[in-house]
């Protein structure tokens, strides 16, 4: 080690391991290589099971008939494909990928997979009061994810401002979260019990996570939403190599942390919200997204692309079984997720409290 | 009523006072650290060398008084510009799960870059070298959760080096190292100190280190704590002295020429057997 002369021999071994350089003038990025390949494959999925998801229904519509509607050519099955079932996948699709990044970011910053939006009380913020709107009988999409972003934020406000002795703890931070999960949840058992009878019924539906009759009017704010998002998502994943390590080291490499933490928190909180008040809360998948991606690419951190695909390929998926499974009746996707979800959830808590590390 | 003065060297503090919520681990400390030396702090436990090196490294805000970087304020700078200046490798740092060594080494890069500069020349010259210099060159692709104790501490160490500061603040660096890789290490920190084409004046390091004779032999500043206090500073050669070793240690002990170097060598007094 006293032998080597300081300066340096060039050596491919210096850039990260499973890293891929994309440069480009003075641009430069760091792309890891098994990630990028698992976004590919979860995409060409996803894609697969899309057409797939149009296919299927009370009539079956071939996959080149589908694919011909979705690239706007001229095709008999125009109305059943295009206007009856595409709004439905696409808000599936743009649910999956709100929750899923939602989930990454999280679940990033407090170092913890329980630390989903949908676990620590932001899905369950979102519907007490898109709940007691729609009991009031406003049910307008325009007022509707307003709302939802309102309650998504205000949970998790509360949830930090209770879980914050001059710094943030993860486990409890995620115990009150749970706590106020609880809570909120019976807030909005009461707004249903209180309001019109007509108007909680229709509320209960969405309750469930449902992306039956979602049309274009519901997944336009979510789509405005992922878009503005955009930029600070890639100021995110950035920000997620810092963040990620340990909280002394990270400052010391001059990440101001709590500004940080704060950003991705709020990124992921507007997300998860929105995407609630799309389809309702469709639980686990903030949860399962980030968690399966992270297997899967290896990355020392949870991925943000690979997280957001894995979400629309799971309630893209989950959709297909809900409507399937028990046909004609239809299930709501978000009893789907659930199912999955729910093991998972104890098997992690089990975990934690045996003293793995999740 | 306490004046600033402008000090001497780089990095300074004046009255500074340091806490944890209401309890006051340092009290109106003033020190200043030699540039381009070695600055060694020993002290028994819990006598606050952490706390002051945390402070000395921006992750501690003072309670009182502050800390001086370029005779300005550390609390003042962009924390971007400190990170390009000052370094620091915490007590015991923890690494995310299933990161590689190479990828660990390369996040010491990130005040030197941006997110549309991910990674330069400058960025793979210093992880190159960082790792050259620590001996891990051949683990670059291994899991750091994989590695044994020491091996893990001098890829903390390489990534401190590839943040490429002119200070260089490590706590504790040679905990969990064999002996003889902690001789390499302490080896290399004189070696940092050493002026370069790079650095005319060498890096200024300060490091935390437990073992008395070796703290006497590398360090050129020695400064010893006791209850948040600094007890007594110099070189190793007026510092070390029996006096000393009671103060600070409340340890019975007999100084001797260190054959090897002629610096100060501790020998604790009253073994059991000779009772
Ligand atoms: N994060 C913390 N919160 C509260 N007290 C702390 C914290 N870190 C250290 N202390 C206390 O401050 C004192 C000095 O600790 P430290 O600087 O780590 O000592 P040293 O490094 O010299 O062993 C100790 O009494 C310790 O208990
Ligand atoms: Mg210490």
């Amino acid at each position: 080690m006293t032998g080597t002369p300081l300066t340096a021999a060039k050596s491919a071994a210096a850039r990260p391991a499973g890293y891929g350089l994309a440069r480009r003038g003075q641009a430069s990025f760091l792309v890891h290589r098994r990630a990028t390949a698992v976004a590919l494959t979860l995409a060409v999925l996803t894609a697969a099971v899309s057409v797939l998801s149009l296919s299927v229904g009370e009539t079956w519509v071939a996959p080149g008939d589908v694919v011909q509607v979705v690239l706007g050519q001229d095709n008999p099955n125009e109305l059943v494909v295009g206007t009856l079932r595409l709004p439905r996948l696409v808000t599936g699709l743009l649910v999956g990928l709100a929750f899923g990044i939602a989930g990454a970011l999280i679940q990033t910053v407090a170092r913890n997979p329980l630390a989903s939006p949908d676990i620590i009380g932001v899905s369950q913020g979102a519907s007490a009061l898109t709940v007691g709107a729609m009991t009031y009988g406003i049910g307008s999409y325009a007022v509707l994810p307003w709302l939802s972003v309102t309650g998504g934020l205000v949970a998790a406000a509360l949830v930090y401002v209770f879980a914050w002795r001059g710094g943030l703890h993860a486990a409890r931070f995620v115990l009150i979260g749970i706590g106020f999960a609880v809570a909120l949840k019976s807030v909005t058992q009461l707004f249903l019990t209180k309001g019109d009878a007509l108007m909680a019924q229709q509320a209960k539906v969405w309750l469930t996570g449902s992306l039956n009759g979602r049309g274009w009017d519901a997944s336009r704010p979510l789509l405005w939403t992922l878009l503005i998002a955009l930029p600070f998502l890639f100021w995110a994943a950035r920000a997620q190599r810092t963040v990620s390590l340990d909280d002394d080291t990270a400052t010391a490499l001059g990440v101001r942390l709590q500004r940080t933490r704060l950003g991705l928190v709020l990124l992921g909180v507007v997300l998860a919200s929105v995407a609630t008040g799309a389809a309702g809360p469709v639980d686990f998948v903030a949860l399962l997204a980030p968690q399966i991606a992270r297997r899967l690419t290896r990355t020392a951190q949870i991925p943000l692309l690979s997280s957001a695909l894995m979400g629309a390929l799971i309630v893209t998926a989950a959709d297909i079984l809900a409507r399937k499974l028990f046909a004609p009746t239809e299930l709501p996707v978000g009893v789907l997720t659930a199912a999955i979800g729910a093991p998972y959830l104890m098997w992690l808590i089990v975990r934690s409290r045996t003293g793995g590390k999740a | 009523m306490t004046t600033i003065d402008t000090p001497a060297s780089r990095l300074a503090a004046r009255a500074l006072t340091l806490a944890y919520d209401e309890r006051v681990v340092v009290e109106s400390l003033d020190v200043d650290i030699p540039d381009g030396k070695v600055t060694v702090v020993v002290g028994p436990n819990g006598c606050g060398k952490s706390t002051l090196l945390r402070a000395l490294g921006r992750l501690l805000k003072p309670r009182g008084g502050s800390v001086l970087l370029d005779g300005r304020e550390l609390a003042k700078l962009p924390t971007k510009q400190i990170a390009r200046t000052v370094g620091l490798l915490p007590q015991s740092p923890t690494a995310p799960e299933a990161i590689t060594v190479g990828d660990l080494v390369g996040r010491g890069r990130q005040p030197h870059q941006s997110w549309w500069q991910q990674w330069s020349e400058a960025d793979e010259a210093a992880v190159t070298t960082a790792m050259a210099h620590t001996d891990i060159t051949e683990l670059a692709e291994r899991p750091v959760d994989e590695l044994s104790g020491g091996q893990r501490q001098r890829v903390w160490i390489a990534m401190a080096l590839a943040q490429e500061t002119d200070l260089l603040l490590l706590d504790e660096p040679t905990t969990y190292l064999d002996i003889s890789h902690q001789v390499e290490v302490l080896d290399l920190i004189r070696q940092l100190a050493v002026p370069g084409e790079r650095r005319p004046h060498g890096r200024t390091v300060v490091a935390v280190l437990h073992d008395l004779n070796q703290a006497a032999r590398y360090a050129d500043h020695l400064v010893a704590m006791k209850s948040g206090r600094i007890v007594a500073e110099g070189p190793p050669g007026k510092v070390v002295t029996p006096e000393l070793m009671r103060e600070v240690f409340g340890l019975d002990a007999v100084i001797v020429d260190d054959p090897v170097t002629g610096g100060p060598l501790v020998v604790p007094g009253r073994p059991w057997h000779a009772q």
